[in-house]
């Protein structure tokens, strides 16, 4: 993770609203896990599990690699702690009714995810992680940050919001092209969601164009976040099988792990392909 | 406490809103109201607002804390205690953004006088009494519309305090901030806690450009001297009736 460290324009402070966290973050030693300002009440050396994320659109295949990676890891005798979107007891089914609603503003949504996130972070993710936990983060700030800025919220702006939230032990990208996303989404459930296709922003009456074009517009701030943050990029094109092969082998390596064979139990075998 | 409630003051914020006071992008104004509870500026701002609906200008009041769209979590989190400061601090951003996005914006470009009981100052100085980096919270409420007038009402805290008491059956536990284990006892607590937040807004008088308004003064001298501090900073013709 230093490797992003050094491509953080904060680090550098030359640029005046982000040198500000730079300048914190250089001060305390909680730097390294933290983007900047340190969540208040945190004692970095009491967090001795390990947080990895997997990022990717809808369709990306996120969700399977986790229950694989969840098995796999368990049999490594790690204990798993999961985290997604809208999954906190505070404020997640609140987000789910504004979605269904329809009604609400960009910036209020926003800051609904960034409640529902830090709600998990600070009451979940924190706890488990002082227990020695592996946390496995089905997304994490990444997409927060990337469906707020193409909705036109300033990155800055955005920054400063998850300044405050630990960094990954390992974030990975799982990256498709929309065209993949949209086949494997209509596949699962014969619909595209209204979110996922960016209808709120009018890009095209036609659902499939909507996709592409909002899932595009996705990817484009997703190869500006991965240069940002050093995400290890892999490709969701590949068999589950595969994907899951390079997965184990940067995790093995990140905990230790000898060996990286694994097969699913029969439960799992049919997402084995 | 001191350094903290130093850095709620931004130098930086204070260009920009300079230089934004001269021309704003909207023909309406705001008028806000601060200070902590007890301070009289709901009572002064209803006063203000009753000269002005009697005067038929067009006007709009909101407060803090009122858009229904995040209530149920708001509700939801206090009666738990489910919040840490981060998330009491994003979930009233959050309704603030809902307010700002679809009242206080909407009726700014509007051409509307706005009235606002308590705004961002109030997240400034009680978050920032709850632990949340002042920097921060500067960055979380960074889209709101500098006001055209912040009246600070400052009362001594004892009669602060003492209003708020004599007042209620029991204080919030929330209210009383019973979540930062300052005190066992909830009226102990709740003064902790205001002092903190008294000192983080005398911090922010000079930086933010408060109007200081001395909430002992009879409510009557008070009014007369916000009514005429309105009219000296805010063109009221704007906002007066279409003469027929």
């Amino acid at each position: 993770m230093k490797k992003s460290k050094a491509n953080s324009p904060a680090k550098n402070g030359s640029n005046g609203k982000s040198s500000v966290a730079g300048e914190r973050a250089s001060r305390s030693d909680e730097s390294s896990r933290f983007y900047g300002t340190p969540l208040p009440g945190v004692k970095i050396e009491d967090l001795s599990g390990k947080l990895i994320v997997i990022e990717g659109t809808d369709g990306s295949g996120r969700s399977t690699q986790i229950t694989l990676l969840t098995e796999w890891l368990e049999s490594e005798g790690f204990a798993v702690q999961t985290m997604g979107l809208r999954r906190s007891a505070l404020v997640g089914e609140d987000i789910d009714a504004l979605l269904a609603e329809n009604a609400v503003t960009r910036l209020t949504l926003a800051l609904m995810y960034s409640t529902d996130f830090f709600d998990q972070l600070e009451r979940r993710i924190l706890p488990a992680l002082r227990s020695g936990l592996i946390v496995l983060a089905d997304r994490y700030i990444f997409t927060l940050i990337a469906r707020a800025a193409v909705r036109g919220i300033s990155r800055d702006y955005l920054h400063g919001i998850y300044e405050t939230a630990l960094k990954p032990d390992l974030t990975f990208w799982l990256n498709v092209r929309p065209e993949v996303a949209f086949d494997r989404e209509f596949k699962k459930s014969h619909t595209i969601s209204y979110w996922e296709s960016g209808r709120d922003m009018s890009l095209s009456n036609d659902l499939f164009q909507s996709f592409i074009r909002y899932q595009s517009m996705i990817k484009h701030e997703f190869e500006y976040l991965s240069r940002r943050h050093s995400f290890i990029e892999l490709d969701g094109e590949e068999n589950v099988s595969e994907v899951n092969k390079h997965l184990r082998k940067q995790i093995a390596e990140e905990l230790g792990i000898r060996g990286t064979q694994y097969h699913p139990s029969q439960a799992l075998a049919h997402l084995w392909r | 406490m001191a350094t903290r409630a130093a850095e709620i003051a931004s130098p930086s914020e204070i260009s920009r809103e300079d230089s934004s006071l001269a021309r704003r992008p909207y023909p309406g104004a705001l008028v806000v109201v601060e200070g902590i509870d007890g301070s009289g500026k709901s009572t002064q701002l209803y006063l203000l607002k009753r000269w002005l609906e009697i005067g038929g200008y067009r006007l709009h009041f909101t407060e803090w804390n009122s858009s229904p769209l995040v209530k149920s979590a708001t509700r939801r989190g206090k009666q738990r205690r489910l919040l840490t400061s981060t998330t009491f601090s994003l979930l009233h951003a959050a309704d603030f953004a809902d307010r700002c996005e679809r009242q206080i914006m909407p009726l700014l470009h509007g051409g509307y006088l706005v009235l606002a009981d308590r705004y961002i100052y109030t997240a400034f100085a009680r978050d920032a009494a709850r632990g949340c980096s002042p920097h921060w919270l500067r960055n979380l409420y960074s889209f709101a519309p500098t006001p055209d007038i912040t009246f600070y009402f400052r009362a001594p805290l004892d009669v602060a305090v003492n209003r708020i008491i004599a007042g209620r059956p029991k204080l919030k536990y929330y209210e009383a901030g019973m979540d930062l284990g300052l005190s066992l006892d909830r009226t102990e607590s709740f003064r902790i806690f205001q002092e903190r937040i008294l000192t983080n807004y005398d911090q922010m008088v000079e930086t933010d450009h408060f109007v200081l308004m001395d909430g002992t003064v009879q409510v009557n001298k008070l009014q007369k001297l916000m009514r005429q501090i309105v009219g000296e900073r805010v063109d009221l013709s704007k906002f007066a009736p279409k003469k027929k």
